[in-house]
């Protein structure tokens, strides 16, 4: 098995247990970025020594359990913080808190802010002429959010080539589909006319993912569509709206886990 | 005001080069020097407040002590929930300076009078409100919110108010004495100092001389000393341009309930309502019952009660 893809394997096991445990939605979120988590933490990221390390934000901070398994299967979570996670007395909420998690980079659950604050440390690096670099992970829904496109607007004209967004495109928001609901599409192209060095990929291969993202971006910040979808890797949760909500059964869990093997 | 918080602002700027200045296409003029100073160090992010707050509190966040500036709706009603869950939230130490308090701008119109922003600052945990009377409050908070460890917000009027503070101020975070009194209390936060001191002379020149206090910061209050300086009063008056409902007369009335003070209240301030009459500012004291005439008239009534 490909390295990431084990890795990547690992997380969706670890979110699906997490959503059956505590009984909390978004799983479905969560299984559709597992994929572009595992390769920016297992290949992508600088992360030592940790003071100097590059950011990643889950700006899509309702997928907070696919972060949290990621950080654990990195070793910067421990189990014991995964435990804890939607628990009374716990440790972990179910939208991210920059002060409950070490690697919880900043707070998010309302879309539109994590995007806009990763392009301030952005160019706060950039300022401080540090190498370290920022990857912002954005739902095809939480482009609806206006301010994601105040600051597509404005991050070209600052140069920001240490800042890439990677849009999780599986066109499945809470209610529906985007692209029927209020499309952003065509999105590649709206980014490129913003100003963005813009690809999409197969938000599933991780060689594509790798690619990508290594890709020069020639003084531009950097946008990677990743199509996907949701609920991927368990067959009954794949492109299926109520995975958004659904709690995660021990049948369920029974199912998947026999697929995540 | 508003000159000489930026040029403390700028003045440090000598010895720091950590601070940097947002702001979202306000302030035309304000900021030549600084530009041409500190070039590396200043940003208009245009008219888009979402993004404006976002990124402020991540640049904050790789070191920097941003100053941000526009006018009042602009930092606090337009991108609230930024402001509540980028910088108040994470609590970051950024500077929200906003401009135009109550109805400076009069008759510009509602979109630009800012009357109930104390009311909204307030419900901010981790966030300093401080609201300056005068050049001299405003250098003060100036300083203290560059020193502060956590966001703070400055409710500015405009340039061009005169002194009222003959010195520099011990500290901010205190209730401000300005002038001696016993029975009665004028209480305020803000540019309707120079209606509160005329209501002063007025009354002096019919024997009655109310205690003159300032309050620049409004949260966190320091109970004690407010207490401990109302104490020998037997009526408070609190005027200020916000609206009446939920502002300093607000504050004052919780302290009233939890501690029940000798003192009783009355608040003069804008009634809670869309504002459509179309006057200047003096023209909307006189309306709203905040101008030194209204004030003096209340402080005679309040007596008499």
């Amino acid at each position: 098995m490909h390295p990431i893809a084990e890795k990547a394997t690992q997380i969706r096991r670890t979110i699906v247990e997490m959503a059956n445990r505590t009984k909390s939605p978004h799983v479905g979120s969560c299984l559709s970025c597992a994929d572009i988590l595992a390769t920016l933490y297992f290949n992508e990221l600088r992360l030592d020594p940790w003071e100097e390390r590059d950011i990643c934000i889950l700006s899509k901070g309702h997928a907070a359990m696919a972060l949290y398994s990621t950080l654990a299967a990195r070793g910067i979570l421990t189990d014991k913080d995964i435990l804890g996670y939607y628990q009374n007395g716990g440790t972990l909420p179910a939208h991210l808190d920059r002060c409950k998690g070490k690697g919880v980079e900043v707070s998010s659950g309302s879309l539109g802010h994590g995007f806009n604050m990763g392009l301030g440390i952005a160019y706060g690096f950039k300022k401080q002429q540090s190498g370290r670099r920022v990857f912002a992970v954005v739902g095809d829904g939480e482009s609806q959010e206006g301010s994601i496109w105040e600051g597509a607007l404005f991050a070209p004209k600052l140069g920001l080539d240490n800042f890439t967004v990677i849009i999780d495109r599986n066109n499945l928001q809470g209610y529906g589909r985007p692209t029927e609901i209020c499309s952003c599409e065509p999105m590649r192209e709206k980014w490129e006319a913003f100003g963005w060095n813009a690809c999409e990929v197969n938000g599933h291969d991780h060689d594509a993912l790798k690619f990508a993202l290594a890709r020069e971006s020639h003084g531009r910040p950097k946008v990677i569509i990743a199509n996907t979808f949701k609920g991927k890797g368990v067959s009954f949760m794949e492109d299926q709206l109520v995975w958004h909500y659904f709690i995660v059964t021990d049948e369920h869990l029974k199912t998947a886990m026999e697929e995540l093997a | 005001m508003r000159n000489n918080f930026i040029n403390t602002i700028i003045e440090a700027c000598g010895s720091r080069d950590d601070i940097f200045i947002i702001s979202g296409d306000a302030g035309l003029g304000v900021f030549d020097q600084f530009k041409e100073e500190y070039p590396d160090r200043f940003l208009n992010l245009g008219v888009a407040e979402q993004n404006m707050i976002s990124f402020a509190a991540g640049l904050s966040i790789t070191g920097y002590k941003v100053v941000l500036y526009n006018i009042i709706p602009f930092v606090l009603y337009r991108c609230f929930e930024q402001v509540r869950n980028d910088i108040c939230y994470q609590d970051l130490p950024l500077v929200l300076t906003g401009i135009g308090s109550g109805v400076t701008y009069a008759p510009m119109g509602m979109t630009h009078y800012s009357v109930e922003d104390i009311g909204i600052a307030r419900t901010l945990p981790n966030l300093t409100v401080i609201s300056p009377i005068d050049p001299v409050e405003a250098r003060a908070a100036a300083r203290f919110a560059l020193d502060a460890k956590a966001p703070v917000y400055v409710r500015l009027a405009k340039r061009g108010e005169p002194d009222v503070h003959r010195q520099e101020l011990a500290d901010l975070t205190k209730p401000q004495l300005l002038a001696e009194g016993s029975e009665v209390a004028l209480i305020c936060h803000g540019s309707i100092i120079d209606e509160v001191l005329r209501a002063r002379e007025e009354l002096e020149r019919e024997g009655v001389r109310p205690m003159v206090v300032s309050l620049p910061m409004l949260q966190p209050l320091d109970q004690e000393a407010l207490l401990r300086l109302l104490a020998p009063v037997k009526r408070v008056v609190c005027v200020e341009e916000h609206y009446a409902s939920c502002g300093l007369g607000n504050i004052l009335a919780e302290l009233k309930a939890e501690h029940e003070p000798g003192w009783k209240l009355k608040r003069l301030g804008i009634p809670p309502h869309f504002i459509h009459e179309v006057r200047d500012t003096q023209g909307m004291r006189k309306e709203f019952g905040i101008s030194a005439g209204a004030i003096a008239e209340a402080v005679r009534r309040h007596r008499g009660e």
